[in-house]
């Protein structure tokens, strides 16, 4: 499993998230900016409940207490382009 | 690859329409996504991946996972899960030196 | 845009919750990312023992005319990119949409269930092979295997069947960080009990009434046949797990192994040829513009996941934001309709424009009815995690 892709975005394997775990890497914000899982164009739609899986399987912490990733604007992808146009108008 | 007779849902009718993948020619149904269109025709892989450059596919099939991403007339990104083929589209697979966002 | 009301979904609970409130004279918007509106109804296709075929798209094009013929504004082909206090929500196309409330109906998500090989192209998630099936009418596969034991699976397994699709088996997922129950058979059995009234085959009904027992649990899970049991023609396997998915540009194979009652492998590796592969890891409720509006969250499991924190108008945290459908809990598309219904009232309500309050107190006896007799269940403790949730709420409020 530990070649297995987990972030299909930005291709993080199982591997590269267990060990940021274990170097100390213990929430999902921290999971991310080590191994950009999450970070890819899906915003982690796909890969955000594995990691809290990751989570709470490696340092056996329960759903409710792993922190949760700030979530911001954008959630979706959108062109600057189209920003600058509607803060004109 | 299409599923003609139906037991229970009442069976598509649609004007064809004809499309560019890749530099080849195919025929869409009239209000069809370009990934159902293309498996219609036994069509798989929609990009290649950016690090280690592997072919892929869909994966949610409903807009959540942007893994069927293809360059459609120019432009980079677009789900082809969601997306209705229109007449003479010119639909290209997503590979590294198509400019992300 | 300056709208009364901003509806983000065109799910049968947006819709429903779109049609209530202009019926009642609030002006409405309403936004999906999809061409067409329906969201997960479009796919959708089973028999219900009261009313004949489900037909989700029928549903789905029945709620759509409405919305026409009510004059509701329709942002299609539009993904909702962010949003902003109070409230004003950007599209994709740099639109920004102005509403007085905003109802948040994003529905469900797929849980992604890892597998070896589970990149490759002709590996996907059920729901896209739902969609493929009964919505697009294009074979997912000529021979597909499903990975993950569980209602929506079974009845994705159904539909496949019916369109004259060869499926070749149903398995359990490989043991991993993500398998969870999935990949146990003995407590896969207790938890299929739950769904006696969904499983759609006599002998499988059979089946699951005497699974009500540990002791044939246990029994069934020892002396299960090697070559599975079919249910409606599909061997379903509750003792073999997929280990790999195998191929070089595409699917080509699946490595299958023979596993205990626990999920660990003990037996000898078995290749099937397959050209797809459909992945069931369950669904969980879509909350990032919730979160992004700064609604509270609560985790429980019984309802499938994260949801906003809400009362029983389904109004969140944040002031004048909303929420319906599967967002609040993964449950089938009845209640999403009656959760619309619902809060499509408690706007035209709080807008003035409710004539006759009593309309609310009804709604609600509807959602709980709804709850009560649905044909397809995904959580089957949702009632507990319901009831969990009104104390949170309240607790919150009494801060
Ligand atoms: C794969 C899958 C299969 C299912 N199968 C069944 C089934 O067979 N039977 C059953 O009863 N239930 C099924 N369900 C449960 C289903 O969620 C409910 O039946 C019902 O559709 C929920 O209604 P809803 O309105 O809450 O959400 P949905 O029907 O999911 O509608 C939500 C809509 O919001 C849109 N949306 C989300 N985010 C954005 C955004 N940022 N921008 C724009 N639009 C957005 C989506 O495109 C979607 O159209 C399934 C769910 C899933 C995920
Ligand atoms: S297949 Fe997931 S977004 Fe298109």
């Amino acid at each position: 499993m530990q070649n297995t892709i987990v972030c299909r975005c930005e291709e993080v394997k199982l591997g590269e998230i267990i060990s940021s775990i274990e170097s100390g890497a213990t929430t999902l914000r921290a999971i991310k900016v080590v191994t950009r899982a999450g970070m890819g164009i899906c915003q982690g739609r796909t890969c955000r409940p594995l990691i809290e899986d990751c989570l709470s399987k490696t340092i056996k912490q329960d759903s409710n207490d792993v922190q949760q990733l700030n979530f911001g604007n954008p959630i979706r992808p959108i062109r600057l382009s189209e920003l600058a146009n509607t803060r004109k108008g | 690859m299409r599923i003609s007779n139906h037991p229970v849902l009442e069976n598509t009718a649609g004007d064809e329409i004809e499309f560019t993948f890749d530099g080849k020619k195919y025929l869409a149904k009239q209000g069809e996504t370009i990934a159902a269109a293309l498996l219609a025709h036994n069509i798989r892989i929609l990009r290649y991946s950016m690090k280690e450059k592997r072919p892929r596919g869909i994966y949610c099939g409903i807009g959540h996972c942007y893994e069927c991403r293809v360059l459609l007339d120019g432009q980079v990104s677009v789900r082809a899960c969601l997306t209705r083929v229109r007449d003479n589209m010119t639909i290209v697979s997503e590979r590294e030196d198509s400019n992300e966002f | 845009m300056n709208f009364d009301l901003v509806i983000i979904g065109a799910g049968p609970a947006g819709m429903s919750a779109a049609i209530k409130a202009a019926e009642n004279g609030v002006s409405v918007a309403i936004i999906d990312e999809n061409p067409e509106v329906g969201g997960k109804l479009l796919g959708q296709l089973y028999k219900d023992s009261k009313s004949g075929w489900w037909i989700g798209q029928k549903i789905a094009d029945e709620l759509g005319k409405k919305l026409t013929d009510l004059n509701i504004a329709f942002f299609l082909e539009e993904q909702v990119c962010g949003i902003f206090p109070r409230w004003e929500v950007l599209l994709s196309s740099g639109e920004r949409l102005h509403g007085k409330y905003i109802i948040i109906a994003t529905g469900a998500a797929e849980k992604a269930l890892p597998i070896p090989g589970w990149t490759l192209p002709g590996v996907m998630a059920i729901g896209a092979a739902q969609m493929l099936t009964n919505y697009h009418r294009v074979k997912p596969g000529e021979k597909i295997a499903i990975i993950g034991i569980d209602p929506l699976s079974l009845t994705i397994a159904y539909d496949m069947r019916l369109a004259g699709i060869h499926v070749v088996g149903i398995y359990l997922p490989k043991k991993s960080e993500f398998s969870h129950m999935k990949a146990e058979p003995k407590q896969l059995i207790s938890y299929l009990s739950n769904f006696v009234h969904v499983l759609p085959n006599p002998f499988l009904k059979l089946f699951g009434k005497m699974l009500k027992y540990p002791v044939i649990q246990n029994l069934a899970i020892t002396y299960y046949p090697s070559f599975g049991i079919k249910v409606f023609g599909v061997p379903l396997h509750i003792r073999k797990a997929v280990v790999e998915i195998v191929g070089e540009n595409q699917v080509d194979a699946i490595k299958v192994e023979k596993v205990d009652k626990n999920g660990s492998a003990n037996g000898k590796m078995e290749e099937v040829t397959v050209d797809c592969v459909c992945i069931s890891g369950g669904l969980y409720p879509l909350g990032e513009i919730a979160r992004v509006a700064g609604c509270e969250f609560a985790y429980l499991e019984e309802v499938g996941g994260y949801v906003p924190l809400h009362n029983e108008n389904l109004e969140t945290t944040q002031a004048g934001i909303f929420t319906a459908g599967n967002i609040t809990g993964i449950e089938g598309a009845n209640v999403a309709i009656e959760q619309g219904n619902l809060v499509g009232l408690v706007i035209s309500d709080r807008l003035g424009l409710l004539k006759n309050s009593k309309e609310i107190i009804k709604a609600k006896k509807k959602v709980l009815l709804a709850r009560e007799e649905a044909v397809i269940s995904f959580q089957p403790q949702i009632e507990i995690g319901k009831e969990k949730i009104a104390e949170l709420w309240n607790k919150r409020m009494n801060e």
